[in-house]
């Protein structure tokens, strides 16, 4: 049995195109031994983990993209959430504007009604105290006459008329200066 | 770079001779570059960044726009069997595009094309009776038990149709830039080899690549569906 290995360097057989014999057959099964180990290493060292690279990074932008969505989705649900807030501060605002338009619109009327009350109060302690002056200076007016009266009328007497008549004539005068004041 | 498949080395074992051809050399080389590449690159892993450019982005291109080719003619549920393709598609298109350099595509010669078609069928037979399973058998026994044979050479012939349509277009160039290297004066085979290097390697290779690979997931997603 000679299971050795022998290089047969100086006698190699002469190269041919095609051949169907048993060197066709062990060159085969050398082939397909080189295609199998060729496939296993360029599917482990390159094809897999390449592959498995992009998978990686597939997922990992598809995650990304996942987060993008959801992310916008929640700014669409705040941006939908604002435009409410938005809508019920206008909504809350014109309430409150047309509230505060009743108020003053109330206040002014009764500032007005008070405006108008103590205008006529004014007014009317006006007149009184215009018709108090009136009096006042009538009062006056016809003590001032009286007093000038009776002094003409004092000279007239004392130069035409005795004592007793003046003093008749005074008071007939005063008792009728009395009843003029007393109709007035 | 001559017709013949050079024989570089013989191994004896246990009186058994082994016949280390090119094309086991040369697929060794491409298996080194491939492999080479894909420790360079799982060794960049690691600062890939989110924003893909350079040669990240080159990587990334290669395995995603694969990835989407196998999951969209496998579907998703036989798309586990991607990396098997994979290193399919990146051999071929590197045997293709290195016979640019003169060294002999391993493609042209025909027990590497086998090889792969031999999984694809393997593939399409597991792949039939997990997914179909007695559905699967019944189909060879149809639509009479007497077509059996025909049907059994029908499903044998489509990996061996598929290792020597690769086989025969790759040897093609190959032959067709041997002779044109052969006969031609030196003075032309400045420049214009370079037109039929594009044309015979890089073109055809791109699509005799696809070819294989599209073929090879067709006939197994016919087995399992």
């Amino acid at each position: 049995m000679h299971s050795m290995i022998v290089l047969l360097a100086q006698n190699v057989p002469e190269g041919r195109v095609f051949g169907l014999d048993m060197q066709t057959i062990v060159s085969i099964g050398i082939q397909l031994f080189n295609g199998i180990i060729l496939a296993v290493a360029l599917s482990y060292i390159l094809y897999k983990p390449v592959k498995e690279f992009m998978r990686k990074r597939t997922e990992k932008i598809q995650g990304k993209i996942n987060d993008a969505d959801s992310t916008m989705a929640k700014a669409n649900e705040l941006i939908t959430e604002y435009d409410q807030k938005i809508k019920d501060i206008n909504k809350e605002r014109i309430e409150i504007l047309e509230a505060a338009r009743l108020e003053a619109a109330d206040e002014s009327k009764i500032i007005l009604a008070e405006a108008r009350k103590e205008a006529q109060a004014v007014k009317e302690r006006s007149l009184e105290s215009v018709s108090k002056e009136r009096k006042r200076l009538q009062e006056e007016s016809r003590l001032y006459i009286i007093e000038l009266a009776s002094l003409m009328a004092k000279e007239y007497i004392s130069e035409n008329i005795d004592d007793s008549a003046q003093e008749k004539i005074f008071e007939e005068t005063l008792a009728r200066l009395e009843d003029t004041q007393w109709q007035s | 770079m001559g017709l013949e498949v050079d024989n570089l080395w013989v191994f004896e074992i246990a009186g058994f001779e082994i016949w280390i051809t090119e094309t086991i050399f040369n697929t060794w080389l491409i298996m080194l570059i491939l492999i080479a590449i894909a420790i360079i690159a799982r060794i960049k892993l690691q600062r890939f960044k989110e924003v893909p450019s350079g040669f990240q982005n080159v990587i990334e291109a290669i395995v995603e726009t694969f990835d989407n080719f196998v999951s969209h003619t496998l579907g998703e549920k036989l798309s586990y069997i991607a990396p098997w393709f994979f290193m399919v598609f990146m051999f071929l298109l590197s045997s293709a595009l290195i016979s640019v350099f003169g060294v002999r595509a391993p493609t042209a010669d025909w027990p590497t094309t086998f090889a792969l078609a031999f999984v694809s069928l393997i593939l399409m037979f597991f792949m039939g009776f997990k997914h179909r399973k007695g559905d699967y058998l019944r189909n060879f026994f149809e639509p009479h038990f007497v077509f059996f044979p025909m049907n059994l050479i029908g499903e044998l012939s489509k990996p061996i149709s598929l290792s020597f349509r690769l086989f025969g277009n790759m040897l093609s160039g190959t032959i067709i830039l041997t002779l044109y290297y052969a006969l031609t004066p030196f003075f032309v085979q400045i420049g214009i080899p370079a037109l039929l290097h594009a044309f015979f390697d890089v073109v055809f290779g791109l699509l005799q690549t696809y070819i294989f690979v599209i073929l090879s997931l067709m006939y197994i997603k016919g087995a399992a569906d």
